[in-house]
């Protein structure tokens, strides 16, 4: 069942450019890359219970040093694989600091280490560009062509999903959802605790950062709201939509954040308050997200 | 340059008015309320339409900030209360709803014009210090703040409600084994924190400009004054605003590069240092 | 209509000129538009800030954009084919201003792009203009960015602009400075790019006007700043004479209402706002806006005295119900210069219309206008004035105008760094 539902879901990503309009392969590309952002998001909060806040820095470290590297000469893919490692680094980082935390005091520090890194892609001009952002990033004569830079978005994103997978399952997962039972308990079976999280910080943070380092070449562009709490609130809203408990939660709740947002703004400027509505309603109605709540009506409530 | 200090003392009354409530909330329904931000807007609106019919600066801000407990009532009583037992993550995600709701209301029913009434003439003078001017405004916003931080910790301490909710705020399951109707005390600390909100709405009205999202600038500053305070703790919650505004103040100075991330430096250097803020609880 | 105290020789030969050139912009052919044989109808996409504080901004604009469809459709339409507007919001946020250009273009189907109140936001659609291959006409965001490097080093020939970027705030305020009895100047600005370039660039012309002033303080303020009263007192610390502020919207209603419980304007002899003869400031501060304080903006409404002008305010007030701000002229100006190109070209097809546009001539609400060549940026004056209170209007409005030769401060290729 698991296996037909990938194969289609890889074979439906792949196919967009073939069958879509450009504006919807650029909207799909936009999805995938927030289904990336938020699996990588649910990496920690799903198995662990620790919300971060602060996804956006990551997300945006991937995106200017990807942006940087572009700008310099070099081509298009060591530059995004570049943008992934800063990224991760950055984590190394900013996680070394918060593993300590739990609950409110973990989201709350990954939330001022994000406004941080925010205020220094504002202030750091030189470098950055400022609040202006980095404009005309280029990304090579051959990825010109919009359906070859998205195919090859599109792989990288379903390569990383499939990791993101394994990795669940793995003795890192087990470990993880271990602490988020009892971290006493873990730690007395032999779970180095902190070491786990920081490692699964660290691997969240290369692939927000592998994100990043795919739109800032798809936009052509990135700014410091890539850094902003808002941002970071993305990831944290499409997994709750989706519902953090099942591994594909996430990636249900990107394309329904996304395209709902795309729906409601055709009919409507009042978008916040019929978007707010929608979300009241889920979040009355669905309490483990979207797909929680299919799983739950079909009685199969396998964890991922 | 005590005279800075002053002038961000009075810049952090509303801050603590908002971080107070949000702090009082969370010791109690242990939830973290993202509209707060937005019953602060309230606040500063429902002052203004009281404004506009009253002609009085002084029934406005009483009206205001009780229109505001009736809507924090609605929030806690029709909605918030179904989620108690949900994932801490999805009740911030319905107060987050809240927040993309209250903001086209807002606009829907006052436009997306800024409203700004004059300032109470009673208010509007200045005395001089040395040789700064400080206005009598922000005189009479120290004033309010220091009586509400007054007259809260009279409340909490000497009545049987604060005495309730100090028992519920530090250990609920022991609370309700001795007879507290939660339910009931959830609606009434969500009534009081809104009003608290709404109050720094109020008192703002005059001399800041009320537009939608107003609240959006203010409620991540109050998210960190209450957790570096130490969440739950009022007492935090009024030292950390009064160190933000001081910092704000003091940084403009000496540090201006600093000013976008100096609150967030503050909170992740106590954090690191404390991990459950200064005067917080450590399980919390 | 135009309060007419202090008005300038100059300002007088500028009406006239209008006058002389007015080619009844917008106003109801008589006959009738010829009719083309264009796709129909024809598609503009305008994006602008309509959530948040600023949600007014793009309010005013949507109010102008619209007034001009109608009145064009009313008329005929554009070489015989109808308009037909779209808005999105772009919440100051360039990746959404990306994604609404690529849905209007590649979705919807927009023959144009008009609108973009975010400098930020200006820059990224700009940037990817090549790729739409459609003309986008900016008509709020004022980094000079946009036209120097965008438009005229990087020749990205789709980007177009008919608001007076940055150089309004920056170096017309120079010129004003320069004869005001002010030595010791400070400010207090925003801090991001819009509020560092305009104080470099006063700073830069004021000393060449005048060498013996001083500039003693700056407090720059973050964007979504609810409190000015520790930036007002750390300047208010430094006795300065005269304050330079480029704050706008609500940050500016906020800003002046707490200068003054301050004593600011009691102290200092001259404040000035750049954006502050914008509609939203001048009624959201009302009574409590000093007389006095120099104030400008993109587009005043009562400058010019010109019969077109008076016609555009008068529609603007019987549809809306409000005086118009200046994002409503810079819209209603786009596609008013979109039907004149469009019907000069005779086809809706990019490169022809750029063509058109190129070095067109308008006389639009603002004044005469010319949409330079070189760098896409339309030229016209607008005035710098002091604040009154008239009881004919239901807010504050703008004595003893200001108007400079659009020569004196505009700056012009090859654009050569501003200095300081």
């Amino acid at each position: 069942m698991k296996l037909v539902a990938s194969a289609l879901l890889t074979v439906a990503v792949l196919l967009v450019p073939a069958v879509s309009g450009p504006f919807l392969q650029y909207l799909v590309l936009n999805m995938l890359l927030l289904a990336l952002l938020a699996l990588s998001f649910n990496l920690l909060f799903g198995m662990t219970g620790l919300l971060s806040f602060g996804q956006g820095a990551f997300y945006a470290g991937g995106a200017y040093a990807a942006a940087l590297s572009l700008r310099a000469g070099f081509s298009l893919i060591p530059s995004i694989l570049l943008g992934s490692v800063f990224a991760a680094a950055l984590a190394a980082l900013i996680g070394a600091f918060c593993v300590r935390h739990t609950r409110i005091y973990f989201s709350m520090l990954t939330l001022a280490f994000g406004m941080l890194v925010y205020a220094v892609v504002w202030k750091w001009t030189d470098v950055t560009g400022g609040d202006d952002g980095l404009i005309g990033i280029p990304r090579g004569a051959f990825f010109e062509k919009p359906e070859r830079y998205y195919l090859l978005s599109a792989v990288l994103v379903l390569v990383s999903i499939a990791v993101l997978h394994r990795l669940s399952a793995s003795p890192l997962g087990l470990s993880l959802r271990a602490i988020r039972e009892n971290a006493e308990r873990a730690e007395f079976s032999g779970v180095a605790v902190r070491r786990t999280i920081f490692i699964a910080f660290v691997t969240a943070g290369f692939f927000a950062g592998l994100s990043g380092a795919l739109l800032a070449p798809l936009e052509q562009t990135i700014s410091p709201s890539a850094a902003h709490w808002t941002k970071s609130a993305e990831p944290v809203m499409a997994t709750l939509i989706g519902g953090p408990f099942l591994f594909a939660g996430p990636l249900v709740g990107a394309v329904v954040y996304l395209g709902l947002k795309e729906i409601i703004v055709r009919f409507t400027e009042y978008w916040l308050l019929v978007f707010g509505l929608v979300l009241l309603g889920m979040v009355l109605s669905f309490r483990g997200g979207l797909l929680g709540a299919a799983a739950d009506l079909w009685g199969r409530r396998t964890r991922a | 340059m005590l005279f800075q200090g002053l002038v961000g003392l009075s810049e952090a009354m509303y801050l603590w008015l908002v971080a107070a409530g949000l702090s009082l909330i969370f010791g109690v329904l242990r939830v973290l309320n993202f509209a707060h931000g937005s019953l602060y807007m309230l606040g500063a609106y429902f002052a203004w339409v009281a404004f506009r019919i009253t002609g009085s600066f002084w029934a406005a801000l009483l009206i205001g900030p009780l229109l505001v407990a009736a809507v924090g009532w609605g929030m806690e009583y029709g909605f918030l209360r179904r989620v108690y037992r949900v994932e801490v993550a999805f009740q911030l995600l319905l107060t987050f709803a809240f927040v993309l709701i209250f903001d086209d209301l807002v606009k829907l029913a006052f436009g997306p014009v800024y409203q700004s009434p004059p300032t109470p003439a009673a208010l509007s003078g200045a005395v001089r210090i040395g040789r700064s001017i400080l206005p009598t405004y922000h005189l009479f916003i120290l004033a309010v703040g220091a009586a509400v931080g007054l007259g809260l910790w009279i409340f909490l301490e000497k009545t049987g409600f604060g005495l309730i909710i100090r028992a519920t705020a530090a250990d609920r399951e022991m609370a309700r084994a001795l007879g507290v109707r939660s339910s009931r005390l959830f609606t009434w600390v969500f009534v009081l924190g809104a009003w608290l909100a709404g109050l720094g709405g109020a008192l703002s009205m005059p001399v800041r400009a009320i537009s939608p999202g107003m609240g959006e600038f203010i409620i991540i500053e109050a998210f960190v004054v209450v957790v570096l305070g130490g969440l739950g703790s009022l007492r935090g919650a009024f030292v950390g605003a009064l160190l933000i505004g001081l910092l704000h103040a003091y940084g403009l100075v000496f540090m201006p590069v600093f000013e976008l991330a100096l609150a967030y430096i503050a909170m992740a250097a106590v954090l690191i240092v404390r991990p459950w803020g200064l005067f917080g609880a450590r399980e919390a | 209509m135009a309060p007419r105290r202090g008005i300038s020789r100059r300002n007088f030969l500028q009406s006239s000129l209008a006058l002389a050139g007015a080619s009844a912009l917008g106003a109801p052919d008589a006959l009738g538009a010829p009719d083309l044989k264009l796709k129909k109808p024809i598609k503009v996409g305008c994006q602008c800030i309509l959530s948040g504080p600023l949600g007014g901004y793009g309010e005013f604009m949507r109010k102008g954009a619209t007034l001009a469809m109608e009145e064009i459709n009313a008329a005929g339409g554009i070489g015989g084919s109808p308009i037909e507007l779209n808005f999105r919001d772009e919440e100051l946020k360039p990746d959404v201003g990306v994604k609404n250009a690529r849905y209007f273009v590649q979705d919807w189907g927009a023959d144009f792009l008009i609108g973009i109140d975010s400098s930020g936001v200006a820059l990224a659609v700009g940037e990817i203009m090549p790729t739409l291959n459609r003309v986008l006409i900016v008509t709020h965001g004022a980094t000079e960015k946009y036209n120097e490097d965008l438009v005229y080093k990087k020749h990205i020939r789709q980007c177009f602009r008919v608001c007076v970027p940055v150089y309004q705030d920056g170096i017309a305020s120079a010129l004003v400075a320069k004869d005001l009895p002010v030595k010791r100047w400070a400010t207090i600005s925003p801090d991001y790019e819009y509020g560092h370039t305009s104080w470099k660039m006063f700073r830069a012309y004021l000393k060449q006007n005048k060498p013996d002033v001083e500039f003693v303080g700056e407090s720059f303020a973050k964007f979504g700043t609810v409190d000015f009263s520790s930036h007002i007192s750390k300047v208010m610390a430094l006795n300065p004479e005269g304050i330079f502020s480029t704050e706008w919207g609500g940050e500016a209603v906020t800003m002046i209402k707490q200068a003054k419980l301050f004593k600011v304007f009691e102290q200092t002899k001259a404040f000035m706002i750049g954006m502050g003869s914008a509609m939203d400031v001048l009624q959201g501060l009302g009574p409590d806006y000093p007389d006095g304080v120099w104030a400008s903006g993109r587009y005043y409404f009562g400058y010019p005295d010109t019969p077109e002008n008076k016609r555009f305010n008068d529609s603007f007030k019987k549809r809306w119900d409000t005086y118009p701000s200046y994002p409503s002229e810079t819209s209603y100006t786009a596609l008013n210069a979109l039907k004149k190109a469009v019907e000069k070209a005779r086809t809706l097809d990019t490169d022809k219309v750029i063509e058109a546009l190129e070095g067109l001539e308008l006389s639009r609400p603002a004044g005469p206008c010319v949409i330079r060549k070189e760098d896409h940026q339309a030229v016209y004056a607008v005035p710098w004035g002091q604040i009154t209170h008239d009881k004919k209007y239901p807010m504050p409005t703008l004595t003893n105008l200001k108007i400079f030769k659009t020569e004196e401060y505009y700056r012009k290729p090859p654009f050569a760094p501003v200095e300081g």
